[in-house]
Parts: structure tokens; C-alpha cells; sequence
């Protein structure tokens, strides 16, 4: 434990625009029964408990907005603790990295593999589960939160709850039983995508995937400004590919180390990589046979797509082209500044024409190179649209912000869902969602927080 | 540029400005990049963000800033630290060079404010007495030079560093038998301390006078060349010197550098065998900080006999030996623990002799070999070859 003001004031802040706050205490707890203690120390004195990782999330969730105590959970509960190569799981303590985990299984279970996001590395497994946040599989199974088995979390009384398979049992769960969330009643949606709110989360089992053999990523590129989108939809359906990552050309230019990103006429708009997989070359055969005529088809409709081999385009470029393909790794132009935020969100995939052509208007607008992201989740179910904004904080936020709050704007009114969301957002959103869900909402964080010890502040509560 | 007011007289001003508008937080210096093991004895020892790369960039912003006031509690966070380069080999960002730097500059920084770290003002205040930071009697290696036959002009000057002349004297003396057997013209000078301890610590007001003093005496012996056999002085003297403004018209090698070349251009051959395993320890100072990774390796394995094994962590993800940026003087309890990790990994790899290229990683691999009970022969590489034997080859 410490309340040093100089260990305190790194965590006051993160990488967005949001406001920092100081902690007055920060905890690095080694064990659950500790966890226990402080949160019934917490709940009787009104004491805000922020949990805390590596601080990654892009939505300020970690910054203490009531001072009080942040749990570090990222230098001691760090541990995996189980992984059941016949059900494909993995069981966490919250402090585990994307790294670890993957090495882990690199070592250890070469046939097993995690789902992993365009975050850093040493972001947690588990903080990005409980926001719903994105992966390299995300065409395939979604988001990370859907791919979740199981929590422990301790509530504001005190007590410890297991959800999922692992309910069974007065005695600590056995490490086998954290197979799946289903069918009783999902308590789990007490805590996903509640940023903390609810209660303390100390386990968690997600789901991990065959490691196919065969492995073959393409790159597309887009002429047409809008011709990524048709392509998410028909792609996805087609259940041939891991994920597909699209990005405005201008990204993809400052991937491979181009200073000044510009689109120039005759250009093409966007670019996407495509990771593929199976367990044989004749299924990765068929499959690519599939890519291949969907995008013959949606050409003959009138988009301009070509298809290229990712791993001869990356050879011209060396490492520098495969971070955004070899995940985990650092997006490079992501860390080049000390600012980064976003607007990131579950969208409609039927508005992506829209939501492209207004928001890249947007961007040129306030002299911002477009940096746009899109993914289709879940067989394009519905897709992932996130413009992001890199800055300068000493120096550029103020213009930035006002970008991030016009498109903020123009996506929630497109029907756009915000995930990872700092308050400013959520106070947004809240104009528009009706008012029997916030008032159940409301009922709900009550209930399960009465005296509003959990991260205070998140979603204006 | 960054809209506060700082200190004009910081020689690592910009080192400081810098840490306003870069890093994110995001970790990557915490762990080796890809290789995802643990790679900052601070951070992990000490564990709060203050005490990882990322956290004391943002120290620099908030005690600049005001947000932070100057009080002795900043010691540990700004102090605790090897300045390893861990880091700044992990960090994938544009300034990822810079952070040892940027650290150093805190340093400074903090001396002005609230004094240096724990038990670090000794190292100026003796070297200013008797220009070594040990507190010895200076040695003007004139007693050397006759032992040794030395004359006063040369080609080279080997440049012994205060840590081989006054305490790991087996380094300094395998070395003047080398350079002798090999046939190198060289000679010694009346060195002081190469600033490094100071640099380090944020005890910069001596650097440039003590550099400029070095710089005239040996270019005063006539030579273009200097070794050193420590991996300290060679970064001090290859990236410190320019950065202080010590301008230097000579070329610097570090001894495994002038080996290679030597054996290279086939001018010795080893004697005798080693039929020993040997693990290798990357020091910092001539790895992370200067890129030198794949040199002594090879010199190693030209050795007969020597059979060279890796630990699980090296060339630019090796664990620091923990002596180095103040640490040992300022924390040596967790100086030694630092380097029992290290003790620990070396032992996995079923060698018998650790050896390295930096006497002050031999100290502190010593101590912590007798501390956690290593039983390795922890040997400098110079003192391998010394007991193998080379002989000059006549073309």
C-alpha cells in the first residue's frame, strides 16, 4: 500500500482527454480473502474502490473521479491459473497480460490459442473481457466478453459470488467446472461491460481456440471510399476468415512508416487485413476460393477491391507491416504521442456507408487524417466502427476533443453502441437511451452497490 | 515545445521536454518486447507505476508542472533504478532511446531540488577529493607503467576505469598482459574517474571538467586509440562525452572489440584450451546501451574448448546485474538481490563460470554469488584468456 503522492500520481491519469484524479491510496492485493477484508472496510466507511490493471482501456476507467483507493491487481494477482485444453479455457487472475497468456500457451499448448486485440501487449485479458473489447478472431466469436466462461467477483457485502459453470459447490470451484455461462440465469451480465461498478471481479475463465496449422492473412485494398463496407457484410457472412481489421489508407501508411499521412487522389480509401486459418491446406484452399469470388461479385457490382497476398506485401516492409497482423504487438503509430483516444462502438453494419463517408468528412474538416477501424463481429451480426485520434496532450487535445465529441454525436445518432466509456459519453448516450432502461439501470447499480463504493462516477452514477 | 518554465541549466533539458508529449502508459516497458519476461528490476521490485519507465516520465511532467512538489518521498521512485536500459529496449515508441536519458535528466533535476539519492553524494564528494569514487589514493598508473614497461607515447592508451584499478585489479592487470602479449603499443595515463558514477546519479556538475581532464591526458600520450575493459567507461566515453559537450579525437574500443579484431586478422592465437561452460552476462552498458550484443560472444567461442551456453534471458532482454545508474552505493542489499535473479538463471543452464566484460558486473555478480550460493567461478573475460594464454602471431 502506498500514499506517497509521487506513487499515487501516475495513476491518476491515463491516455485520454479525460480529467485526471488523484487516488489517496493505491492497494496491490496479493489475494482475494485481502480483497474481502477491503471491500467490507470500504463499503462500512463509503470509501470508492477504482480497479486497476495496466490502465489501458482508452476510456479513462481507471482514473479515480472520487479519489479513494485503487486496487492494483496488475503486479500480484497476476496468475494463470488453469487451462483446460479439453474445453478450450484458460482461468485468470485479473492481472494477466495478453504476453503472458500467449506464451504461455506458445510453450505450453502449441494447439490452443487466445484471441488478441490491437492493445499493447501487457494490457489484461481480463479487463478487456469485461468491456467487451475487440480480437483477432472477432468475425468469428465476437467480442472478448462474449467469449467469457466464468467470474469469481466479490460483492459490496463482502460476499464472494462464482457465475457460470463453477456454481456448483460450497468449497473452492474445481479448476475443470469453469466451462460455460449457461442455461441459469446470467449473473454475469451483473458485471460485463459494467467497468467496475458492480463489484469486484478476482477470477475469470474465457474461452481459448484451436490454433490452426495453416495460416494465410490477405490484405485488401479499398478505391472506393464506401467499398470496405459491402465487403465486412459479404465476408463475414461467408465464415471463411478470423477477423477482418479495416483501416482508412491513412493508418495503413503510418504503419509502414510514412511520416505524413495523406490520402492523394486515385488512392485507394481503405485497406483491411484478413487473417485466415484451418486445419488443413485444402480447407485454407477453399476458403481463399470463397474470398476470391466475393470480392469478383461485389467488383462486378461496382466497388474496386483487389485482393493481395499480406505476406508477400509485407515482406516490401518488414515488421514494421506484420505488428498489425502478429498479435500481441504494439500498433506503432498508436504509441507515438503522449494521447490517444477514441470513439469505439458496436454499430449497425447497414449505416457503414454513412457512418464512413460523414465522419471521414469530419476528419478533413478539422485537418485530422482519417484514422477509422472497422470489424465485423460474429458473422457480421453487426460490426465494430471506431474512429481514432492520436495527440499531442500539452499541445493538441483541446482541438482534438472537439473532432472525438462531433463524431460522438453523428455515431450515437446513427444508432452506434460506445464501449470502454468515459463519462462525457456515457452522459451523451444517456440523452438518448430510453428512460425504462436507465431507470432500471439505476435500480440495478443500487442494488448491487448501495453505498457507491465501485468506481464512482462511470456512466454518471 | 512544452509551455512551462524549465531550468535552462539542466543539461538534459530537452531529455525533460520530451516527457511531455510522449508516452502513453501502456506497458511495453515494463516487459521484453515479445518475449514477454519481466525486464525492470525496479518496476519489479517496487511495483507501484512510479517505479516503472512509464511512471516517472510522468513524474518529470508532474514535478515540472507543479503538480508534484519537491519532497524527500520522490528518493526511491526517481533513484531505485540501474538505468539498465530495459526499457528503453522494450518501449516501441519514438522516444524509447531517449528514456535513460529522460531518467538521467530527472536525476539532475532532483539533485538540484532535494539533494541526490541515498548514499550517492559520496561518489561526487570523493571523486572530487581524489578523482575516483572509491576513496583510494589516486593512482597515477606510473608505478604500472614500470612494472609493465609502458612507455610514454603509444599508439593506444588503455583507459583502466576506478573499479579495475581499485578494486577488480584482476581485470586491469589480465588485460595489460593481454595488450602486452598481443603485441599493442600502449601506455597508461594518470586517469580520473570517467564521470559515469556521477552521470548516472544526476551529479553532473564535474562532468565536463573530469571528462576534458581524461581527454587532454590522453591525447597528451600521442595516441589515436583508447581500450577500456570497462563497459562502464566505454559508454560513458562514447555517448557521455558528445553529450556533454567533451570533444575527443580519438577512437574508443572496448577491450572484446580490439580481441575480435585481433583475432580476426589472425595477429594472436590462444595458447591453451578452456574446457570449461561458460554463461555470458550481457552488461548493460556495453549491451542495451551500446548495441554490442554479438561480439563477445564470438570472442568466446574462439576460445578452444570453451563451450558457451545462453541464459534464458539475453543480449537485449538480459536481466541487469543490478549494480549500475547509483544502485549499488544507493541500495546495495537490493543491489545483490537483483543480481541473485540473475545468479538463479545463470544456474539453469548447468555452466560453471559466469563471466562478462564489466568489472562492476563481476562485483556484483561475486556478491551475490557468495550471497545465494552460486558456486560459479564468476570470471571476466579477460581473466579467461589470461589463464588460456595468447601469443602475438608474426606475419
Amino acid at each position: 500500500m502506498s500514499k506517497k503522492q509521487v506513487d499515487l500520481y501516475p495513476y491518476s491519469y491515463d491516455m485520454t482527454e479525460n480529467e485526471p484524479h488523484m487516488p489517496d491510496f493505491i492497494v496491490i492485493p496479493e489475494n482475494t480473502d485481502q480483497l474481502v477484508q477491503l471491500v467490507k472496510f470500504c463499503n462500512e466507511n463509503i470509501i470508492p474502490i477504482t480497479p486497476y490493471i495496466s490502465g489501458n482501456n482508452v476510456g479513462g476507467l481507471t482514473i479515480p473521479e472520487h479519489g479513494g483507493i485503487i486496487v492494483d491487481f496488475g503486479k500480484k494477482m497476476n496468475k494463470i491459473l488453469h487451462i483446460n485444453d479439453t474445453m478450450m479455457y484458460a482461468l485468470l487472475e485479473p492481472g494477466v497480460t495478453f504476453g503472458q497468456l500467449k506464451k504461455h500457451l506458445d510453450e505450453n499448448y502449441p494447439r490452443l490459442r487466445y484471441s488478441y486485440p490491437n492493445a499493447p501487449p501487457y494490457a489484461s485479458v481480463i479487463g478487456n473481457a469485461l468491456l467487451s473489447g475487440m480480437t483477432n478472431l472477432a468475425t468469428k466469436i465476437g467480442s472478448m466478453g462474449d467469449a467469457i466462461n466464468g467470474l469469481e467477483v466479490i460483492t459490496a457485502d463482502g460476499n464472494i459470488a462464482r457465475i457460470g459453470s463453477c456454481f456448483y459447490g460450497k468449497d473452492e470451484a474445481d479448476p475443470d467446472s469453469w466451462w460455460g455461462r449457461g442455461p441459469i440465469p446470467d449473473l454475469g451480465g451483473l458485471f460485463i461491460n459494467w467497468q467496475g461498478m458492480t463489484g469486484l471481479i478476482t477470477k475469470c475463465a474465457v474461452q481459448l481456440w484451436p490454433n490452426h496449422p495453416v495460416k494465410k492473412p490477405y490484405l485488401a485494398i479499398f478505391f472506393g471510399l464506401t467499398d470496405v463496407a459491402p465487403f465486412l457484410r459479404e465476408v463475414g457472412k461467408a465464415e471463411i476468415v478470423d477477423d477482418i481489421v479495416a483501416f482508412s489508407i491513412e493508418v495503413a501508411k503510418m504503419e509502414i512508416g510514412i511520416p505524413e499521412p495523406k490520402r492523394y487522389p486515385e488512392e485507394p480509401a481503405y485497406s483491411a487485413v484478413i487473417p485466415m486459418s484451418a486445419p488443413t491446406e485444402n480447407m485454407m484452399k477453399a476458403k481463399e476460393e470463397i474470398l476470391i469470388n466475393i470480392v469478383k461479385e461485389l467488383n462486378q457490382k461496382g466497388t474496386n477491391i483487389h485482393l493481395i497476398n499480406y505476406n508477400e506485401f509485407s515482406k516490401l516492409f518488414g515488421l514494421k507491416a506484420r505488428t498489425i497482423y502478429e498479435l500481441p504487438a504494439v500498433i506503432l503509430n498508436l504509441v507515438e504521442y503522449s494521447g490517444l483516444t477514441w470513439f469505439g462502438s458496436y454499430a449497425p453494419l447497414h449505416k457503414f456507408e454513412d457512418l464512413i463517408e460523414r465522419t471521414d468528412a469530419l476528419f478533413q474538416k478539422h485537418n485530422v487524417p482519417p484514422y477509422i477501424m472497422m470489424k465485423t463481429l460474429k458473422s457480421s451480426h453487426h460490426g465494430i466502427f471506431r474512429p481514432i485520434f492520436r495527440f499531442k496532450k500539452f499541445e493538441d487535445q483541446e482541438r482534438m476533443v472537439k473532432l472525438v465529441e462531433e463524431i460522438t454525436d453523428l455515431c450515437i445518432n446513427e444508432g452506434c453502441i460506445p464501449y470502454k466509456t468515459p463519462k462525457w459519453m456515457t452522459a451523451k448516450m444517456r440523452e438518448k437511451i430510453n428512460p425504462g432502461w436507465i431507470n432500471l439501470f439505476e435500480k440495478i447499480k443500487k442494488c448491487m452497490d448501495p453505498n457507491g463504493i465501485f468506481n464512482p462516477g462511470r456512466w454518471n452514477t | 515545445m512544452v509551455s512551462v518554465k524549465i531550468d535552462d541549466d539542466i543539461t538534459g533539458k530537452e531529455f525533460l521536454e520530451l516527457s511531455f508529449d510522449h508516452c502513453i502508459k501502456c506497458s511495453t516497458c515494463k516487459y521484453s518486447y515479445k518475449d514477454y519476461e519481466p525486464i525492470c528490476p525496479s518496476g519489479e521490485k517496487f511495483l507501484f507505476e512510479s517505479y516503472w519507465a512509464s511512471g516517472r516520465i510522468r513524474i518529470i511532467r508532474g514535478l515540472i508542472n507543479g503538480d508534484l512538489e519537491w519532497t524527500d518521498d520522490l528518493k526511491d521512485a526517481i533513484f531505485a533504478c540501474p538505468t539498465c536500459g530495459g526499457c528503453m529496449d522494450s518501449c516501441q515508441a519514438p522516444h524509447a532511446d531517449y528514456i535513460v536519458d529522460m531518467i538521467e535528466a530527472l536525476r539532475e533535476l532532483a539533485v538540484k531540488h532535494i539533494g541526490p539519492g541515498p548514499n550517492q553524494k559520496k561518489l561526487i564528494e570523493r571523486t572530487l577529493e581524489k578523482f575516483n569514487p572509491y576513496d583510494e589514493a589516486n593512482s597515477d598508473n606510473e608505478e604500472l607503467k614500470k612494472k609493465w614497461d609502458l612507455p610514454d607515447k603509444a599508439e593506444w592508451v588503455y583507459y583502466i576505469g576506478c573499479t579495475s584499478n581499485y578494486r577488480q585489479q584482476v581485470i586491469r592487470d589480465a588485460t595489460i598482459k593481454f595488450l602486452k602479449d598481443a603485441g599493442i603499443d600502449f601506455t597508461l595515463v594518470d586517469e580520473h574517474c570517467c564521470t559515469s558514477p556521477m552521470v548516472r546519479t544526476g551529479q553532473v556538475s564535474i562532468a565536463k571538467e573530469f571528462m576534458n581532464y581524461n581527454i587532454a591526458q590522453i591525447e597528451n600520450a600521442g595516441v589515436s586509440k583508447v581500450v577500456t575493459s570497462c563497459a562502464g567507461c566505454y559508454r560513458t566515453m562514447q555517448k557521455d562525452f558528445e553529450k556533454f559537450g567533451a570533444h575527443m579525437n580519438f577512437e574508443v574500443y572496448h577491450t572484446v572489440e580490439l580481441i575480435k579484431q585481433l583475432l580476426e586478422e589472425k595477429k594472436i592465437k590462444f595458447k591453451g584450451e578452456y574446457n570449461k561452460t561458460v554463461t555470458y552476462h550481457d552488461p548493460c552498458h556495453l549491451g542495451r546501451h551500446m548495441k554490442i550484443y554479438e561480439i563477445p560472444r564470438e570472442v568466446y567461442k574462439k576460445i578452444p574448448g570453451l563451450r558457451l551456453v545462453e541464459m534464458k534471458r539475453n543480449r537485449n532482454h538480459a536481466w541487469c546485474c543490478g549494480a549500475g545508474g547509483g544502485v549499488k552505493i544507493g541500495y546495495p542489499d537490493w543491489a545483490v538481490e537483483i543480481s541473485g535473479e540473475r545468479i538463479n538463471e545463470a544456474k539453469e543452464t548447468g555452466a560453471t563460470v559466469l563471466s562478462s566484460v564489466c568489472p562492476f558486473c563481476r562485483t556484483n555478480l561475486i556478491d551475490a554469488n557468495e550471497k545465494y550460493g552460486g558456486d560459479f567461478e564468476v570470471l571476466d573475460l579477460l581473466e579467461i584468456i589470461d589463464e588460456v594464454g595468447i601469443e602475438k602471431v608474426e606475419n
